[in-house]
Order: structure tokens, then C-alpha cells, then sequence
């Protein structure tokens, strides 16, 4: 079983993030694989996203804390830095991540990013351009697909 | 130089081909001190070609000269900065190993540069707790078996070993290696990767660390011939920038193709380009086939009747003229050897677009395939001079020396010719493919072009005639021969000869034979200016301009400068004040 030689780093990671969540995110390991991870992120308040509850899910590769874990959205959102795949643009999952960082500061981040959405840096063309070009349009439709998938049902 | 750049600017045919000579040539450099001149080393006609030709612009450096001229550097940073060689060094690393630079920064603004490479002033103090948490793998470890940059930031040895052995897989930017803390910039150095990583992985970091040095430094290269170790280091602004790698590989230090001096790297890369480039298949696909109408795949029809079935599985049967079907023709079409259905159609045009657009294709290719012939047999040519330069330094000159009781020290005029075969060769190939893309409508400089090129050929074949067949007699002789002193005198005469027809070729060309269509007069061959003929001891170079239209290109050799007569046996151009040829003895036709 891939569980049994879990290092050390992983299962004190675990167990704080189940006794001592940080507000506004659960993530839970998967009962089989305790790599995998069923996370929820509530939408800040005052941003788009508010009210919506978006689920993702985290792997922590075999080489995790040196490599970084993998993360996606599994909840459609409509985020200039996120694709239609749920990928997410994010500088510390890619070359600015560093062993120190942990599943909890890759998650506090991901839900930073919803607050501040950063069209110049984009994933997704089309929602980038519409940011740009009409940003008080482009925040409602992110508000009606907040409505419309991430209502918690 | 004032009277090159007037004519540079009087010339507007130059303004209309800049393109073809853009680039970076060594226009306008001076021509005196390039490595070229071949012709001013009259006194040391001994020394070999290759020698001459290294005029310190650059130095060949081993890789331990390659450490040594680092630790050289880094030393003096260290002393001067009073920081450890490790912070030296990764102040080198940032500023592209310039000292000057880490100086200039340094002392402009200490502070910001720290800042920058993560050189910290102050180490944070060591914390006094006896055991501490790794902020890697959570782990408490006893104090002393922990590690920090100067932040303060502790790991274990473990976690410190996988983060740079991480960081070192990923390539050379484990050279800015900082603090695995995320908000710390604190800078990793060697000092540190020697206590902590691996001992493949230290290997690997200083091999990085030795690539940066050239890789990184506008003043170095590494000679690009497969699996040479030995980097360059290059004087900049000196001119020339052929070198000669002591793997014995030459190279433009520029572009870093194989060297191609009198062409520009811009000329260079278009035709290496064009070579490789699938469009020319392209274009002989068009020329030489039509699709079947059919299928659509391309058919060349090599040989037989106009009567096409195409191969199977489409097996479709066709007229080559018209593409029409086949079952269509027969005697009413005009017989199966003439479909006047064809002619008849090209006679109102219907074909013209498509076979125009052929017959422009297979213009092109001619007129390509015409260069590159020239351009490859050279390429050739070169190479098995190089190895029949090769063996006669390896056996030959022993057995000559033997055969014809001359000393070897006496032979080495037999060097210098195939030295100059090898390096003519060179620049005869790299002509053509200047000529490749010197505009048709230039008919002057055409003329001039293929005139100085026409010259230097006919030299080059008749020096490497002489080297090859004429050479084997003497090689072959049971008893010395007597008449082995007038070969040397020959031979070294060709070489010398051959060697100005080059030179003139190349500076003509290095000047993008500007010397050519100003006002009325059109240059002549430069040999006319030879410092040589001329007794004077001015250098080659400037090429005079006078005679007229008719002379330059055409076949006759006489000269109408009175004070000048050509040799008939090497060409030589005299001054007339002597009988017998300078060059080679041969003494003068006076009829």
C-alpha cells in the first residue's frame, strides 16, 4: 500500500490541516490514497466568487515537499487565471515553489487568487481579454457561474 | 578610410542592396591590422600560415586554463571586495563574470547589489535552542545537525540535500540558488553546496559553474566542433573574426558557423539555411514533376512516352501533356505522341499560369543548383587537402626529405603551399555562395566579381596542381633530382601568387566591391597594387581604380600600365624594371 511509508512531513501536514483549518478551506486526504486530497474553497467575500463553494483537488507527488503538489479546480469557474480544465496559474506551483511552502500556504494562495484575479498573467485568453476590456461584465458572469456551479448543491 | 566612406556614400548602387550585405562584415574595420594579410610577411616566409594568422584578437583556453583564469578572478574580487571567494562568486555569476562590473556596482551601491544577489550583511545570529524544527520535513533535529544560509533559516541535512540536488537536476539556475524559505533571498553558494550535496551533485554544480564562466561572459566561447572542450576568448572590436581552434577546427567567433571570412554571417546563415531548407525539394518537385490529376501525388516523368498510368493503388492512366484521361486520346487528339489538345491550349493560354510558375521554378533551381555545386566541390576539395595536408606532414616530408636529400627544415615551402590550398579552398567555397546572392542586375560588379573570382580559381587550380601531381615525381625518384630546386622555386612561387589573388578577392569582397560602378571608372585587378610589383612598401588593399570599362572581366592579362609586365608561367605582375619574373624566375617574353 502507497500509505504505509508516508514520510513524516505529509502525515504532521495532514493532521493540521484537519485539527487546525484555515478559514474559508477543508481539504481532507482521500481514504485510499493519502496523497490525494478532496479540498473545498469558499469564495472570499467581496469578490465574484462570493457565496460559492468550489471543490479541487490535491495531489502531493512522489517527490512533494520537493516538487510541488499538483492542483485543479474541479468546479467550473469563470477566472482569467483558470482554464476550462480548472488548471490554475500560479507562480508557486510552478518555478517559484519552494519545499518550505506547504499544502496549506498553496491552498491560502489559490483562494487569494480569487480575490484578486490577475488578467495580465492569464491562462484563459477569452476570460483575460473580457477582464480587461469590460471588467464590471465579466465580474457578473463570474458572479452567474458562481451561481450557477458553485452553489453549494 | 575618408576616401571609402565617400565612395561608400557617392555609391547609391550599394544603398539598393544593403540587404545582401548586411551583417556584420568587417567593413570598414582597418584594414591593416586584420589577420589576413598574407602579403605583408615577406621576412618570414618560413613560418607557417597558421601562426601568422593567430594575431592575438583571441586566445584558445583548456578547460584548466578556464579554471584558472575563475579562480583568477574570483581571487581578486574576494581580496579587492573583502568578502569570502563563495559571495565572489556569486557576484561574478550575476554580472556576466565581469570584474569591472562587480567593481563599478559594488562601490556605486553596496547595498542594492546585496540585495540583489542575496549576499546578506548581517548573519542572523545562531539561535541558542538545543533542538530545532526542520522547515522542510518537520522533523526535530539536535542544533548542530542543522544547516542555514546567512538568514538564519535552518533545515536539515536531508531536506538541504534533496532542495539542491533538486535544484541542480533542473540545470544551471542552481548557480542563484537561494534560501528554501519562500520569502527569504538569502543566496546558496558553493561553500555550502560543498558541505551539503552529494558528491555527483557538487561535480555537477562546479561543471555548471565552468560553463557559466564561458557561457555567460560576452568575451568567451566554446569552440563549437563536436566534442571539442577548448573555449575562446575573444579581444572584441579587433576586426577578423575567424579563429582557429586548437582542435584545429575554424570558426566565425560571431555567428559561430565554420569560418567563412570574406562572406558576412548574414550571407552565411541565409544560404546554410537555404541548404537545409525544405524548399528546395520543394522547388524541384515543381520542376520537375506535375501531380497526377488524379491522386494529386507528384510524378516525375524520367523517361518514355507521354502515356502516364500512375502507380497503384491509383493506377489512373493519363496524358503528360494535358493531364487529361487517357482513355480520351488516340488519333483524334493527334496521335498518342503529340496531344494537340495541348498545344492547342497553350495556344489560348490555358496552361501558362501552372507552367510558367514550373518553368520559373526550374530557372531558379538551375541557377541555385549552379552555386551549390561549386559551393560543395570546394567543401570537398578542402577536406582531402586537409588530409593530403595531413599525411605529407605525417610520412611524405620524410620520405621527400629522404628521397631528395633535403633536409626537412628545407621543405617546409611544400607546408605553406597546402596551408594554402586548405584556407583558399575555404575561401574559394564561401565566394560562391556570395555570388549566390549578389543581385543579377549588378552587371558591374558581377563582372568584377567573377572576374577576381575567375583569377583566384584559376590560381588555386594550377598551386594545387602543382602540390598534387607535380610533387608525386619527386616523391616517386629512386636518386634525387636536380631539377627538384626549380619545383621549390615553383611551387613557393604559386603559393605566394596565389596566396595575393586570394587576398585581393577577399578585401574586394570584404568591401562589398564598392569599388565598382562610381563615376566613370572601373576598377582593374588589384594585383596592379601590389606591394610586391610595385617595390614599395605600402600594403595591398585599396584597390586602384582607373583603366576602363573594357578591360575589367575580359580575358586579356595585358597590362597598360607601362612600368608593369605580367609573367606568362605564374602571372606575376612585374614592374618592368626587371627581366625576370620576381615571383618565379621565368624570364620575360619580350615580343
Amino acid at each position: 500500500m502507497a500509505n504505509s511509508n508516508l514520510p513524516r512531513r505529509i502525515i504532521k501536514e495532514t493532521q493540521r490541516l484537519l485539527s487546525e483549518p484555515a478559514p474559508g478551506i477543508s481539504a481532507s486526504p482521500s481514504e485510499d490514497n493519502m496523497r490525494y486530497f478532496n479540498v473545498m474553497i469558499l469564495g472570499p467575500t467581496q469578490s465574484p466568487y462570493e457565496g460559492g463553494v468550489f471543490k479541487l483537488e490535491l495531489f502531493l507527488p512522489e517527490e512533494y515537499p520537493m516538487a510541488a503538489p499538483k492542483v485543479r479546480f474541479l468546479t467550473k469557474i469563470y477566472h482569467p487565471n483558470i482554464d476550462k480544465l480548472g488548471r490554475i496559474c500560479l507562480d508557486i506551483l510552478k518555478d517559484k515553489w519552494s519545499p518550505a511552502l506547504q499544502i496549506r500556504t498553496v491552498l491560502l494562495s489559490i483562494q487569494a487568487l480569487l480575490s484578486a484575479p490577475n488578467p495580465d498573467d492569464p491562462l484563459s485568453d477569452n476570460i483575460a481579454k473580457h477582464w480587461k476590456t469590460n471588467e464590471a461584465e465579466a465580474v457578473e458572469t463570474a458572479k452567474e457561474w458562481t451561481r450557477l456551479y458553485a452553489s453549494g448543491a | 578610410m575618408d576616401s571609402e566612406d565617400d565612395m561608400h556614400d557617392a555609391n547609391d548602387l550599394e544603398s539598393l542592396d544593403d540587404d545582401f550585405y548586411s551583417g556584420e562584415t568587417a567593413m570598414g574595420s582597418d584594414d591593416g591590422d586584420a589577420g589576413y594579410d598574407f602579403v605583408d610577411n615577406e621576412s618570414d616566409d618560413s613560418e607557417d600560415i597558421t601562426s601568422h594568422r593567430q594575431q592575438q584578437n583571441y586566445t584558445i583556453l583548456s578547460e584548466v586554463d578556464i579554471r584558472q583564469h575563475q579562480e583568477e578572478d574570483i581571487n581578486r574580487v574576494s581580496i579587492v571586495l573583502s568578502i569570502s571567494r563563495s559571495a565572489a562568486c556569486i557576484l561574478l555569476r550575476h554580472y556576466n563574470w565581469s570584474v569591472s562590473k562587480v567593481h563599478d556596482e559594488w562601490f556605486a551601491d553596496e547595498e542594492n547589489v546585496r540585495k540583489a544577489v542575496g549576499l546578506l550583511e548581517n548573519p542572523v545570529e545562531m539561535q541558542n535552542a538545543r533542538e530545532l524544527s526542520c522547515g522542510i520535513c518537520f522533523e526535530n533535529y539536535p542544533h548542530n545537525n542543522m544547516s542555514t544560509a546567512a538568514c538564519g533559516h535552518h533545515f536539515c541535512g536531508s531536506c538541504w540535500r534533496g532542495y539542491i540536488g533538486t535544484s541542480i537536476s533542473d540545470g544551471p539556475g542552481c548557480l542563484m540558488l537561494r534560501c528554501p524559505d519562500p520569502s527569504c533571498s538569502a543566496a546558496v553558494g558553493q561553500d555550502m553546496i560543498n558541505i551539503l550535496a552529494t558528491d555527483e551533485d557538487k561535480e555537477k554544480y562546479s561543471r555548471y559553474l565552468l560553463r557559466s564562466y564561458i557561457e555567460d561572459n560576452r568575451k568567451t566561447k566554446w569552440c563549437p566542433a563536436p566534442g571539442c572542450d577548448f573555449a575562446v576568448e575573444f579581444v572584441m572590436g579587433s576586426g577578423n573574426y575567424d579563429v582557429c581552434c586548437n582542435c584545429s577546427y575554424n570558426f566565425c567567433w560571431n555567428c559561430t558557423e565554420e569560418a567563412h571570412r570574406p562572406v558576412d554571417c548574414g550571407t552565411v546563415a541565409k544560404w546554410i539555411l537555404k541548404n537545409s531548407a525544405e524548399s528546395e525539394n520543394m522547388n524541384w518537385i515543381l520542376a520537375n514533376s506535375k501531380p497526377c490529376p488524379k491522386c494529386k501525388r507528384p510524378i516525375e516523368k524520367n523517361q518514355g512516352c507521354m502515356h502516364i498510368t500512375c502507380t497503384p493503388p491509383c493506377k489512373y492512366e493519363f496524358c503528360w501533356l494535358c493531364l487529361g484521361a487517357w482513355s480520351e486520346h488516340g488519333e483524334r487528339t493527334g496521335g498518342f505522341y503529340a496531344c494537340n489538345r495541348y498545344e492547342s491550349a497553350k495556344q489560348e493560354g490555358a496552361y501558362d499560369e501552372s507552367e510558367r510558375r514550373r518553368e520559373m521554378a526550374k530557372n531558379s533551381l538551375e541557377r541555385y543548383t549552379h552555386y551549390y555545386e561549386r559551393w560543395a566541390t570546394n567543401q570537398s576539395s578542402r577536406q582531402k587537402a586537409l588530409a593530403d595536408l595531413h599525411s605529407m606532414q605525417t610520412e611524405k616530408l620524410e620520405k621527400l626529405s629522404d628521397r631528395q636529400s633535403q633536409p626537412e627544415s628545407q621543405l617546409k615551402f611544400i607546408i605553406e603551399a597546402w596551408l594554402q590550398i586548405v584556407e583558399c579552398r575555404r575561401v574559394l567555397k564561401w565566394t560562391y555562395a556570395y555570388g549566390y546572392y549578389l543581385p543579377e542586375h549588378e552587371h558591374a560588379k558581377r563582372q568584377f566579381f567573377e572576374y577576381l573570382q575567375g583569377e583566384a580559381e584559376s590560381g588555386l587550380e594550377r598551386l594545387h596542381q602543382c602540390a598534387e601531381k607535380e610533387l608525386q615525381v619527386y616523391l616517386d625518384a629512386e636518386t634525387p633530382m636536380k631539377d627538384f630546386n626549380d619545383f621549390r622555386t615553383k611551387l613557393a612561387g604559386l603559393t605566394s601568387v596565389t596566396r595575393n589573388y586570394f587576398e585581393n578577392l577577399v578585401r574586394a569582397l570584404e568591401t562589398g566591391l564598392k569599388d565598382v560602378g562610381s563615376s566613370n571608372s572601373q576598377a582593374t585587378c588589384s594585383k596592379t597594387s601590389s606591394s610586391k610589383c610595385l617595390g614599395g612598401k605600402s600594403k595591398i588593399g585599396k584597390i586602384k581604380a582607373g583603366g576602363t570599362t573594357s578591360r575589367s572581366g575580359g580575358p586579356s592579362r595585358s597590362l597598360d600600365e607601362s612600368n608593369l609586365w605580367s609573367c606568362d608561367q605564374c602571372t606575376y605582375v612585374n614592374p618592368r624594371s626587371t627581366n625576370t619574373c620576381q615571383m618565379c624566375e621565368h624570364r620575360r617574353c619580350t615580343t
